[in-house]
């Protein structure tokens, strides 16, 4: 389905971008999204950039044992976040999505306490931080091993298929997972059978510290679509209307039933891999602070100052409103106090089996 | 009632599976026109169609992870391994997705799906058409294992697979596909999982094992009754859960006790059979239980039969756990 005749080409060579440098807009279509709909864009990667700064600071405060920066991503997932319909498609994200979680709809108590493992956390506390879910809101539970979610992501789309049901997955990763054996077995079964799936790589060119001339000798990842029959686009990631306007086209064409597509967000992770690396063994400093001056969020802003729908008293007001939100879950997850120890033997099965039982036993008495 | 193979049972079971539930699809490499390699899933494709019996990529990764994406979503399905050899490509969907969704998501995922495997030697397969790797199923947390050795208990153990609300691998003795026939009971015959089923009634020695070992074990029970040994035998069926009630009462009853398996034996699971075994009725035990496996080499080629546990192999750790 071609939407407002905005239908994009695959495999272009630059990136496709809708916002220039400046804050103007370069799309080849007219833009009619309500100011509403522009200033929630903001506020939604806003959210996710104090999320990360936030975090980073409870980690360093020992009140969390992990994070995984997400700054420099926001534009691309937020952007994704409002090309799906909210609680009827489903995504299958990785470990970086915080402002695409959040801006799904998310409450941030659950991301917090998920963050800090405590009672507040709804899986129960049994993963590392970034690692959260919603039965809720469709989002499959994070897992570690990379590219290991692709696989059921897609199985989830034929099962949608099979239902004849409008719903479409989406399915996020990093430019490593593309090399991961499960990628390929989930995006060609995906081609195949023609599932109603959108594939979408963020790709900030280091998974950890290998950069992305050794992790491929593909030019992109975006070409990659053409060997399973899909189309590929390479996208701007830092332009959130870009993201948005391709990921919805992407979107719908699934919904629609013409099929999958693959796409890639050119990204930058402002952080290390986690808080556990030390990206300065690998990466110039330049080359960091050259990519922070492409900044989604600041890129977003001029544009919506250019059309007079931010300043700076509504920048400070979100801020302050935005941390007030943050602080309050911190402050309830806290709260919730530790998760209890004999939460670790539920939900390993159905029902707690009698060998269970006997080692819940030899553990508290 | 009618008189059929293991495989023409499993078929029969996916049959009437699929027709009282319209959420339970099939699957894996070769499953639709070919009906599997084993005809497992024979005439299913005419009759359900290509969008319930799904000829897969060659991906066990895809087969078993799509699966699990479709049970989270809320569909049942039966995939289907060609060779428990192959499974190793689909191991990290099973033991990272698979087996770990209820549990990483707080129970706010479940998924309920069957992977079937044909499994074991004596097939004349070499190592990679013969292994029995149940030992690293059993070892993950969260999956549950069973492995019928009859046509009857193949068509119970699929039914209760397909019905519980938890991952089932289902391990298939292929050497026993075809070996014999039996009255299969139709309509909802299902066998609990985790039930043993006694074989042979006796006080003299305790048999137990599963799969496609129990067509030696029997053999051996028979020439121990031709001796006047009256061998308790026990069927397993299930090795997560696993009986424990059934062996441990037997092992305290009798107090001899053989155990075969034909995985190679270092970890194998009778290991863990054999340590519960010690730990719980040790008071009771008037020989050291006995562990009759394969080895602990790759599955060999040339010397297919002897790799297996025999009868006479069998027979040979009886006299030493009766001579003890």
């Amino acid at each position: 389905m071609i939407l407002q005749g905005q239908a994009f080409e695959p495999f272009t060579q630059e990136p496709i971008r809708l916002i220039g440098d400046g804050g103007e807009w370069v799309g080849p279509f007219e833009l009619d999204l309500e100011p509403e709909k522009l200033r929630g864009f903001y506020l939604d990667m806003l959210l996710g950039r104090l999320i990360d700064e936030r975090m980073s600071r409870l980690q360093r405060q020992g009140k969390t044992s992990f994070v995984a920066p997400s700054a420099g991503h926001e534009a691309a997932q937020v952007g994704m976040a409002h090309a799906l319909r909210r609680g009827h498609d489903w995504l299958y994200p990785y470990y970086r999505d915080v402002a695409l979680l959040t801006a799904l709809g998310m409450p941030l108590i659950e991301f917090v306490g998920q963050v800090m493992g405590t009672r507040a956390d709804p899986a129960k506390a049994r993963q590392m931080p970034y690692h959260p879910g919603s039965r809720e809101l469709n989002v499959f539970t994070v897992a570690s091993p990379i590219a290991s979610h692709v696989p059921p992501a897609v199985g989830t789309a034929l099962a949608m298929k099979l239902s004849g049901r409008s719903e479409v997955v989406l399915c996020t990763f990093g430019d490593g997972a593309t090399s991961e054996g499960d990628w390929h077995a989930g995006v060609n079964l995906a081609g195949a059978q023609g599932a109603p799936i959108v594939f979408a790589c963020e790709n900030n060119g280091y998974a950890i510290s290998v950069d992305f001339k050794k992790q491929t000798g593909s030019d992109n990842i975006a070409v990659k679509a053409q060997s399973y029959g899909m189309p590929g686009y390479l996208v701007d990631g830092m332009d959130v209307l870009a993201s948005y306007f391709v990921a919805r086209d992407a979107v719908e064409r699934a919904r629609e039933g013409v099929g999958p597509s693959l796409i890639e967000f050119v990204v930058y992770r402002y952080g290390g891999h986690s808080s556990a690396d030390d990206d300065a063994r690998y990466r110039p400093r330049e080359e960091v602070e050259a990519w922070r001056r492409r900044d989604p969020l600041a890129r977003y802003r001029r544009f919506l100052e250019r059309r007079d729908l931010w300043d700076d008293a509504a920048e400070e007001q979100a801020r302050a409103e935005l941390g007030t939100q943050l602080q309050d879950a911190i402050t309830r997850a806290e709260a919730a106090g530790p998760a209890p120890v004999e939460w670790m033997f539920d939900d390993v099965y159905a029902e707690v089996p009698a060998r269970l039982v006997r080692q819940r036993r030899e553990l508290l008495g | 009632m009618s008189v059929q193979t293991m495989a023409q049972a499993i078929a029969t079971t996916l049959d009437s599976e699929m027709a009282r539930d319209e959420r339970v699809v099939v699957i894996g490499e070769d499953v639709g026109k070919r009906g599997g390699v084993f005809l497992a899933t024979d005439k299913l494709f005419d009759k359900y169609g290509p969008d319930r019996v799904i000829d897969s990529p060659l991906s066990e990764a895809a087969i078993i992870g799509a699966a699990l994406g479709m049970a989270v979503y809320g569909i049942r399905p039966v995939a289907e391994i060609q060779f428990a050899d192959y499974v190793f490509p689909g191991f990290d969907q099973l033991v990272s997705q698979v087996a770990k969704v209820r549990y990483r998501s707080g129970g706010a995922f479940a998924a309920p799906l069957v992977v079937r495997m044909p499994s074991g030697g004596g097939v004349r397969g070499g190592h990679h058409h013969s292994q029995n790797p149940d030992a690293h199923f059993v070892h993950t947390a969260g999956l549950k294992v069973v492995y019928p050795s009859t046509p009857a208990d193949s068509a119970g153990l699929l039914r209760a697979a397909i019905r519980d609300d938890d991952p089932v691998v289902v391990m298939e003795p292929r050497r026993l596909y075809r070996a014999v026939k039996e009255e299969v009971p139709e309509g909802d015959h299902v066998v609990a999982i985790g039930e043993a089923a006694v074989r042979r009634e006796g006080d003299d020695v305790v048999l137990v094992s599963y799969g496609g070992s129990m067509a030696e074990t029997l053999k051996a029970a028979d020439a121990l009754q031709e001796q006047g040994i009256r061998p308790h035998v026990l069927d397993l069926r299930s090795l997560q859960p696993w009986d424990e009630d059934a062996v441990l009462a037997a092992a305290a009853r009798v107090g001899r006790v053989v155990l075969v398996s034909e995985s190679p034996r270092t970890a194998g699971f009778m290991a863990e059979v054999s340590a519960t075994i010690v730990e719980e009725v040790m008071d009771s035990l008037l020989a050291p239980p006995l562990r009759v496996t394969g080895f602990d080499t790759p599955y060999p080629y040339a010397q297919d039969r002897e790799y297996l546990p025999s009868p006479n192999r069998i027979l040979r750790a009886v006299e030493r756990v009766l001579t003890y």
